[in-house]
């Protein structure tokens, strides 16, 4: 190869490499800067989105049902509102996350969380969410509800998340205990163990 | 510093080449986050804070960056911001993070972004590309604010989330087919009006032109 050409080349590579490595540790800066714990901000939106406190999550470590999966369960500290951190697969982009709160076993609000669907807004439009409100976990068939037209993948995405959120009560409703583990700063009162169904704990 | 181009280099992003209206850049997030006008707020402003750090990067590195890697590198350059307006957003502002998340990545293949590293930032001085960024962004920011007025008025019959009494919300008017609609009678509206300007301009000079004329002949008498 042609020394001068060789030179060019290398100097090119050099100096993309260069960029990248100072893009890399800008970004590592920022990242440090705005680095959240994930379980905590769980905890902020649960509290926020429902107006009650959580100071334990009930279920840490989550199950997998299918394309769904619940990630983290919470009860809130009067007992009354479950809350759960869900997300279902198969999107247009990727996963959807959903915040469903539920109170006396029926669903009382759904949030939408990390996405990276572009129609998304079409299953707001549609009031597909809303349709869910009010519907009794324990009968509920997520995957049989008819999907957004437009946004079917993004339908199916929240269907799976939601029916996680319904397998999930379904498989731990019987068996009544769910260890609980305080949140991060939130005190000793917080580790106790809770019921997941009737909420005795705290 | 040249007072005359730095102003010829603010207006121009607002008026004569606004991305929006005139160069018809960036068209994807202009119909896509136009349904509100906070949403279309925030778009601009996350644009512009984009556009002026990169047009400054690029600017700064352009006797460095060889020729034939350009483009990766302002790609580099583009998507390091990007990324830091994400972190940001999800970090102080989760709520509207949650909405706009997708598009938020999408500014990285912003035409305009590009267009203007590429044939601004790469030819300029640091100060005159960063004002072209400040140029752009702002008439980025205001076409996507306008647009997004008028949509959620007519959509909504609200302004700014704020329900407007007498004005009921129309349905369909809020879907992607609508906002292109609207985005092309206001880009005709804009253009309209700017060429009603420039023929104005033109009359005046013209007339004033042949008194300038007949006043140098008088002194020449």
């Amino acid at each position: 190869m042609d020394k001068a050409k060789f030179r060019s080349l290398g100097k090119s590579v050099l100096v993309l490499a260069l960029i990248a490595l100072c893009s890399g540790l800008l970004l590592g800066l920022v990242y440090r800067l705005t680095y959240v714990d994930p379980l905590l901000s769980t905890y902020e939106r649960f509290a926020a989105d429902t107006g009650a406190s959580f100071s334990a999550m009930a279920d840490e470590e989550g199950a997998a049902y299918g394309d769904g999966r619940v990630v983290y369960y919470a009860l809130s500290d009067d007992g009354t509102v479950q809350a759960f951190l869900a997300e279902g697969g198969g999107g247009f982009g990727g996963t959807v996350q959903l915040y469903v709160y539920l109170r006396g076993g029926k669903i009382e609000k759904i949030a939408v969380g990390d996405h990276k669907e572009t129609y998304l807004g079409r299953l707001e439009d549609a009031g597909f969410l809303q349709g869910f409100l009010g519907k009794d976990i324990a009968s509920l068939d997520a995957l049989a509800t008819d999907g957004v037209a437009g946004a079917t993948k993004s339908s199916n995405a929240v269907k799976s998340a939601l029916d996680a959120v319904a397998s999930y009560c379904g498989e731990h409703a019987p068996q009544g205990t769910v260890s609980a583990r305080p949140a991060p700063g939130a005190g000793e009162a917080a580790a106790v163990r809770t019921s997941f169904a009737g909420g005795s704990g705290s | 510093m040249n007072k005359r181009k730095m102003k010829e280099t603010l207006l121009g992003g607002l008026i004569r080449n606004n991305p929006t209206f005139v160069l018809v850049l960036g068209t994807c997030p202009t119909i896509a986050m136009t349904t509100t006008l906070f949403q279309a707020f925030a778009m601009g402003v996350a644009t512009t804070f984009v556009l002026i750090f990169s047009n400054l990067f690029v600017s700064l590195l352009r006797g460095l960056i060889p020729d034939r890697v350009r483009i990766p590198c302002y790609i580099v350059i583009i998507s390091t911001f990007v990324i830091i307006v994400q972190m940001v957003m999800q970090r102080f502002m989760p709520g509207l993070y949650s909405t706009m998340q997708a598009f938020i990545a999408l500014i990285v293949v912003n035409c305009i972004i590009l267009a203007r590293a590429e044939s601004y930032a790469s030819c300029n001085p640091p100060l005159y590309s960063a004002l072209d960024g400040v140029s752009m962004g702002l008439g980025f920011t205001a076409a996507l604010c306008l647009i997004g007025v008028v949509r959620e008025f007519l959509a909504g019959g609200s302004f700014a989330g704020m329900k407007i009494p007498g004005f009921p919300a129309m349905d369909g008017v809020g879907a992607s087919a609508f906002g292109f609609i609207v985005f092309g009678c206001m880009m005709a509206l804009f253009n309209f009006a700017m060429q009603k300007l420039r023929e104005r301009r033109e009359r005046m000079e013209a007339s004033v032109l042949p008194l300038a004329g007949g006043a140098a002949e008088e002194v020449a008498e």
